[in-house]
């Protein structure tokens, strides 16, 4: 036996590696919304790290808009002057600012319209793999958060927390494959679940053939299932497929919020069955 | 002792351009994975086993900030390197094409890799067609930053020597 395993000992020692890292693999599968104590001492080690590259990235923006400004003057000068003469001396400069006022007051309108208490936080990272959706947040365990929690925006749902650490967590998309929310279609009533179908897109299955399902129909969060609180809005309805067999239909939904602008979002303390 | 302290920073930086600034200023599925290029240099380059843990750690704090599995990145990295490791004294490992190649084969692989392990232990079902449609893009994309990175490597290189 020892014979063998020393004649075959590179193969014997590939295969025992293979073997650990797929144990570790395999023991993550049960519990893969919590993080663990390595996930947890990586991300509180990271965050400060994210966050310095999130207002590095932001400068960059601003610098490459600059350019582009800059680039385009010529043509922007010329644009400008018509603005300035359409909109009779409205300061353009004024709008950003106009904008995320607006945007903030939204947060805290929504903020104020839900009975659950809830805490902003801004977003300082985005998942590497395209076929993931997660988004790193400022915001962990330190302020009240908990794996599970959901996440919204002004316009509607975000996803869910996943993966908190001290100072900063994970979300998990609602435009992720493996997320899925308990949903109503408001005008009809009609139930399903929303989950992501990649590229940005939802579709809401399990909704039975017979239901009245139609293009422009607004989907909300249902309240079943404990987690996102009834009537936050998901999407809006914009393709119905009904084949001639089936119990189901098949309908896509365009999330209600631009995902990939989002710059802060509001975490609901809510734990599950609250 | 420099080349370690420089290798580390490089790491750190490309891993926080990758989770920060890259999903800020380029769109799905063209953000480069430069974690994976570092997989294949070390893949190539390093011909002791401490290379293993070295990549098996890569793949680990990827998954922290990425996907919802936690190994699932690691597993692929390490089976990645095994293969390196076991072809590198057959291939011209020093020439940048080489590695570029090797990046965009190894995204691929990696890619495959992880379909099968999602499809065979995740309830996700629908990645599938996400993941092989952004497969191509993605390989090509980590060609590119490759050869970016192999070239700046090679130029420091050659500046050490004369």
């Amino acid at each position: 036996m020892w014979e063998l395993i020393k004649k075959y000992r590179k193969g014997f020692i590939i295969g025992l590696v293979l073997l650990a890292a797929f144990l570790v693999f395999a023991s993550n599968l049960k519990n893969r919304e919590d993080a663990n104590i390595f996930e947890r001492g990586l991300l509180t080690m990271f965050s400060p790290l994210f966050s310095l590259g999130a207002k590095v990235s932001a400068g960059a923006e601003t610098l490459w808009n600059d350019y582009s400004a800059l680039v385009n003057v010529r043509k922007q000068n010329r644009e400008l002057l018509e603005q300035l003469r359409l909109m009779n001396g409205r300061l353009i400069g004024e709008q950003d600012a106009l904008l995320e006022n607006e945007r903030l007051k939204k947060l805290l309108t929504l903020k104020g319209t839900v009975p659950i208490p809830a805490v902003a936080a801004s977003i300082i990272g985005e998942d590497g793999a395209p076929w993931f959706k997660t988004m790193l947040i400022d915001r962990g365990g330190n302020d009240g958060f908990q794996e599970g929690m959901p996440v919204v925006a002004s316009d509607g749902v975000v996803g869910q927390l996943i993966k908190v650490s001290g100072n900063s967590s994970r979300v998990l998309l609602i435009t992720d494959h493996s997320s899925g929310i308990a949903a109503v279609v408001q005008r009809s009533r009609a139930r399903g679940v929303v989950r992501g179908a990649g590229s940005g897109r939802l579709v809401l299955e399990f909704a039975i053939r017979e239901e009245d399902v139609k293009v422009g129909d607004q989907v909300v969060t249902s309240g079943i299932g404990g987690i996102f609180p009834k009537g936050l809005p998901i999407g809006e309805v914009t393709m119905v497929k009904k084949g001639e067999y089936g119990i189901f239909q098949t309908i896509e939904v365009r999330p209600s919020v631009m995902i990939s602008r989002l710059e802060e979002v509001l975490v609901l303390l809510k734990r599950r069955n609250d | 002792m420099t080349n370690i302290v420089r290798t580390a920073i490089a790491f750190f930086v490309a891993f926080v351009f990758q989770i920060t600034i890259f999903p800020a200023v380029l769109a799905d599925p063209f953000k480069p994975n430069l974690l994976l290029v570092a997989v294949v240099w070390i893949g190539l380059t390093v011909s002791s086993l401490w290379g293993a843990a070295l990549v098996y750690l890569f793949g680990l704090i990827q998954d922290t900030v990425s996907g919802l599995y936690l190994g699932l990145n690691g597993i692929s990295y390490l089976i990645t390197f095994i293969v390196l490791h076991n072809i590198a004294h057959r291939l011209y490992a020093d020439s940048r094409y080489l590695m570029t190649l090797s990046v965009f084969i190894t995204t691929l692989a990696c890619g495959i890799t992880q379909l099968i392990l999602l499809a065979l232990f995740s309830s996700a079902g629908g990645i599938i067609g996400t993941l092989l449609y952004s497969l191509i893009p993605q390989g090509l994309v980590n060609a590119l930053a490759a050869s970016l990175c192999f070239s700046l490597i090679g130029k420091q290189d050659k500046e050490e020597l004369g």
